[in-house]
């Protein structure tokens, strides 16, 4: 067999073999419900803020408290160390990544999905034409 | 109806013009692939006329944006009365279909040009590019076919989009001066304002569009199949293509790094991830086509890495502008319902090419003689395998959407419940990518000391003596000085290091330090500084913003410095004070003066103003501010600011009101400051014939300050028949206030609203600051690969003359 054979044999390999590492390392959307039963392990769950109970930013810990929503619709505290995003009450839908604790789930990095971030908002609204 | 003041002209020619251009593409594509010269002709002509209609098209588009004719989509979404002229341009490529535009620009201009070079190759080549510009066009087309929409149209009238049809006010054909939301469209983006806009975008697609020329010319070789005589101008286009679409990206990088709060100049997301993979893939055909040129023996590499690379800049078309990216880009495009037509044209060439490719597979040319595993070219081909595997994984983690959309649980063919995720997607592709790099570097050092055919290794290593004890010196004080003794780290630092120094050893001895062969060179050295640059500055990132005060073990909380105005606070080796801000347009700047101590004292360093822009569009957006110099940068941003107006913030004496239902003995932790705790409930609610008189509550609080200091107040609540009364109690010395509100009956306890006087508030921001050691290197290496390519072109161009 050629060297270059060989070669693109062993290159195809590792891309298999990437593939099943990222099968095997990837994880799927979860919930609050799913995130607690497995404690301390990072999980992705998508949510959304939930305004009816309160949330405070405490500016000098550096603490974000709120209340969240999966999509299944179970709630959970979630507390978040780092600065409030600008415009988080607007978030449409949150994506958490982190780890449930006894008593929050504590997030680390947080992606919003607002509502004129991906809509550009300019469509002709007829009720402000009427003004 | 005639609607007044519409400039019905511009949308009849730029529609007008759109239809012919889609024609003549279409009849261009035919013509080229018929048989005989006087067809060769026309498609010629056909493919001149597309140019010029497209031209004509993209001028129309650019003067009704200059005009301001808000009666346009387009116009409207895209341009403002206040949008200073200069950034017109980027108003037109903001959009979707601006983009577009731009995109077709370049191979209009791309395939002009190789109707006059391509020569003998003319047609089959060129033909390609009518194809593409076909589909290209089809996409703002915007004609209906029964309810189906091909493409989306530039000069779509606000008044014709299907959601607005038949509302009450396009029945006025006086709409555009009736109502004002046709004075003036909602204008660019302000995050789009700034220059990177202007430069980044044209350049990105001129590398989009360049590396349809290697893939044509694939295209044509196996129509052909002639597998020699265009070898040399697809080798001249493909470097143009790296080193084009290599500025693009970087361009890309340094835009985000500069102007935006993503936290450094790569960050792993789907839309850089899929104009990187192209680029690394069209680098190894490039390679390879060089091995092609010199000694034969890899045409199927060859012919597979080129449409690949083309193929994978669809790929990339279809991941952004489809809207599949929606949940995991921060910057994808908005979806246009585009999605079916941009299938089709990715599935088109995909199948067209690639089934050519196999349906000639057979009749390739392939090696006469295996490659020595000490030769120059065996090496360069494993090379180019490290980078197609390399571009692949990136390619395939970035699927995942493309994956849930395919398997899911809503998928076609239904394989796995949940949609899956990358958790951490930096580290991800860090792990896997970061020996992919040392591979590369290791080869593009140790490829300079190998020659074609075969290199006695006596030989190999003899060459190679200086280079390799330069290197690891040069490692040796590097790690050292930067205290970096992560092995991974370290070999890729070894390798990159050996590859710079390797070329530039190469240069000086085949090449004599003359500028004429030193193309190769300085883009490989390019190539090793941007790596070491892009180790260097992220592996040993600084975080000199640890809030000390507030330290909590793995909490990234204790990244984020609170800053009082006019405090001074100490930030790694510097001491930095929020002086003040000032309000410039869109933005809040905040100025932040840096100092060092010198000899005991604080001399001032540097000042620095990130800041806030407000933007309604996209939420406000923080903008760094950077303090360059040669070893360092310092990158600072705001991450935290009360953004509130005086109004929104009130005139009001108290804010912060704070509510608190407590039981006797509860305790609460105040505003961050003080200990509050309900001593008693003081009751007196005298009653008569089984009826309340009236109830007077009295709640006894201590409040406890951080000093220890200890203060008891009682607001009152009075209740008679319907009426309530409070009378409050305040703590003149902490600027507190206690009102006793009201008494929750379902839980019944009392309960108290805190406020806080305005003056005890003083105002703060949350600074991140950062320090990037080193980052000049990866710039360096960036503009040294630019420079270098464009030498090799130069250089190919200059021989073909001879």
């Amino acid at each position: 067999m050629k060297n270059s054979q060989i070669a693109i044999i062993i290159a195809i390999a590792v891309l298999i073999g990437f593939t099943l590492v990222n099968l095997g390392n990837s994880a799927t959307y979860s919930s609050f419900a799913d995130a607690s039963l497995k404690q301390g392990e990072t999980t992705t769950v998508i949510g959304y803020l939930n305004l009816e109970e309160p949330m405070s930013f405490d500016a000098k810990t550096v603490t974000l408290t709120f209340a969240a929503k999966d999509k299944k619709g179970n709630a959970s505290t979630v507390v978040y160390n780092q600065p409030k995003p600008q415009d988080f009450e607007r978030s449409e839908e949150i994506t958490m990544t982190g780890y449930a604790t006894d008593s929050a789930f504590i997030a680390t990095d947080i992606l919003m999905k607002c509502p004129s971030k991906y809509n550009e908002q300019n469509e002709v609204d007829s009720d402000k034409i009427y003004k | 109806m005639n609607y007044i003041g519409e400039h019905l002209w511009a949308a009849e020619l730029g529609r007008g013009l759109t239809a012919f251009s889609f024609v003549f593409a279409l009849l261009s594509t035919f013509a080229y692939y018929s048989k005989g010269e006087d067809w060769k002709t026309v498609g010629r002509l056909a493919f001149r006329l597309h140019a010029i209609t497209l031209f004509g098209l993209i001028g129309t588009l650019f003067f009704i944006m200059a005009n301001h004719y808000f009666e346009f989509d387009y116009v409207w979404k895209h341009t403002s009365l206040d949008l200073p002229p200069r950034y017109l341009f980027s108003a037109f490529w903001e959009g979707q279909e601006g983009s577009f535009l731009l995109w077709m620009f370049w191979n209009a201009i791309l395939g002009w040009v190789l109707t006059y070079t391509a020569k003998n190759f003319e047609g089959p080549v060129v033909g390609v590019f009518a194809a593409v510009q076909a589909f290209l066009v089809s996409m703002i087309l915007g004609i209906w076919i029964g309810d189906y929409q091909l493409g989306y149209s530039p000069f779509n009238l606000v008044r014709e989009l299907p959601e607005n049809l038949g509302l009450p006010w396009t029945q006025f054909e006086d709409y555009l001066t009736r109502f004002p939301n046709f004075m003036d469209g909602s204008g660019l983006n302000p995050l789009l304002q700034n220059y990177w806009m202007t430069i980044h975008p044209p350049t990105l697609f001129l590398g989009f569009a360049s590396t349809l020329i290697p893939f044509s010319y694939a295209i044509a070789g196996l129509l052909r199949k002639d597998y020699t005589s265009w070898i040399s101008s697809a080798l001249k286009w493909s470097v143009f293509s790296v080193g084009i679409l290599g500025v693009g990206i970087l361009m890309g990088g340094a835009w985000a790094y500069e102007a935006l709060s993503f936290g450094g100049f790569w960050a792993w997301d789907p839309v850089e991830n899929t104009s990187l993979v192209p680029w690394l893939t069209m680098a190894a055909g490039t390679h390879l086509l060089l091995i092609q040129r010199n000694k034969g023996g890899v045409m199927p590499s060859v012919l597979f890495l080129l449409i690949i690379s083309f193929l994978l800049v669809l790929y990339s078309t279809f991941l952004t502008r489809s809207g599949i990216l929606g949940d995991s880009s921060v910057h994808a495009f908005v979806d246009l319902g585009l999605s079916g037509q941009l299938l089709i044209y990715l599935l088109f060439f995909t199948l067209g090419s690639l089934g050519l490719f196999l349906a000639r597979y057979r009749g390739l040319p392939k090696k006469e003689k295996e490659d020595r595993m000490d030769s120059r070219e065996f090496w360069m081909f494993i090379g180019a395998l490290v980078l197609l595997i390399s571009g692949l994984q990136i390619t395939l983690s970035t699927s995942y959407p493309v994956f849930n959309k395919l398997f899911g649980p809503e998928g076609l063919i239904h394989l796995y419940d949940e949609n899956k995720v990358l958790n951490d997607p930096i580290k991800h592709y860090n792990a896997i990518q970061v020996p992919f790099a040392i591979i590369i570097t290791l080869l593009i050092g140790a490829g300079q000391f190998l020659s074609y055919r075969q290199t006695s290794s006596k030989l190999f290593f003899q060459r190679q003596i200086t280079t390799l004890v330069a290197t690891t010196i040069l490692t040796g004080l590097s790690a050292w000085a930067l205290d970096m003794w992560n092995p991974m780290y370290i070999t890729l630092m070894w390798t990159s290091y050996y590859a710079v120094i390797a070329n530039l050893e190469f240069w000086i001895r085949w090449g004599k330090g003359q500028w004429n062969f030193a193309g190769a060179s300085v883009a490989h050295v390019g190539f090793g500084l941007l790596i070491a640059g892009a180790l260097v500055s992220n592996a040993n990132k600084d975080i000199i913003s640890q809030n000390r005060t507030f330290i909590h073990e793995d909490f990234p909380a204790n990244e984020n410095l609170l800053l009082s105005l006019g405090d001074t606070v100490e930030m790694g080796k510097y001491w930095a004070t929020w002086s003040g801000q000032n309000e410039e347009g869109y933005y809040i700047n905040y100025e932040l003066e840096f100092f060092e101590e010198i000899d005991g004292k604080l001399e001032a360093a540097f000042n620095l103003s990130p800041r806030i822009q407000l933007n309604e569009r996209m939420g406000n957006v923080a903008e760094p501010s950077t303090r360059h110099t040669l070893t360092k940068d310092i990158y600072t941003h705001v991450t935290y600011a009360d953004l509130r107006t005086e109004e929104e913030r009130g005139t009001d004496e108290w804010k912060n009101e704070f509510e608190l239902e407590l039981n006797v003995g509860d305790t609460h932790f105040l505003y961050g400051k003080y200990q509050l705790e309900l001593d008693t409930l003081v009751v007196d609610a005298p009653h008569s014939e089984g009826e309340l008189d009236y109830a007077i509550l009295g709640a006894g609080l201590t409040i406890t300050t951080l000093e220890d200091s200890v203060y008891k107040v009682m607001p009152v609540y009075a209740v008679q028949g319907n009426q309530a009364q409070q009378v409050d109690a305040e703590i003149k010395e902490l600027g507190l206030k206690f009102s006793f509100d009201r008494i929750n009956y379902e839980s019944n306890k009392p309960v108290i609203i805190a406020s806080e006087h305005t003056e005890a508030e003083v105002p703060f921001i949350l600074v991140k600051a950062e320090v990037f050691p080193w980052i000049n290197l990866l710039w360096l290496g960036s503009i040294l690969m630019a420079v270098g390519t464009g030498i090799a072109i130069a250089q190919r161009v200059k021989r073909e003359r001879k």
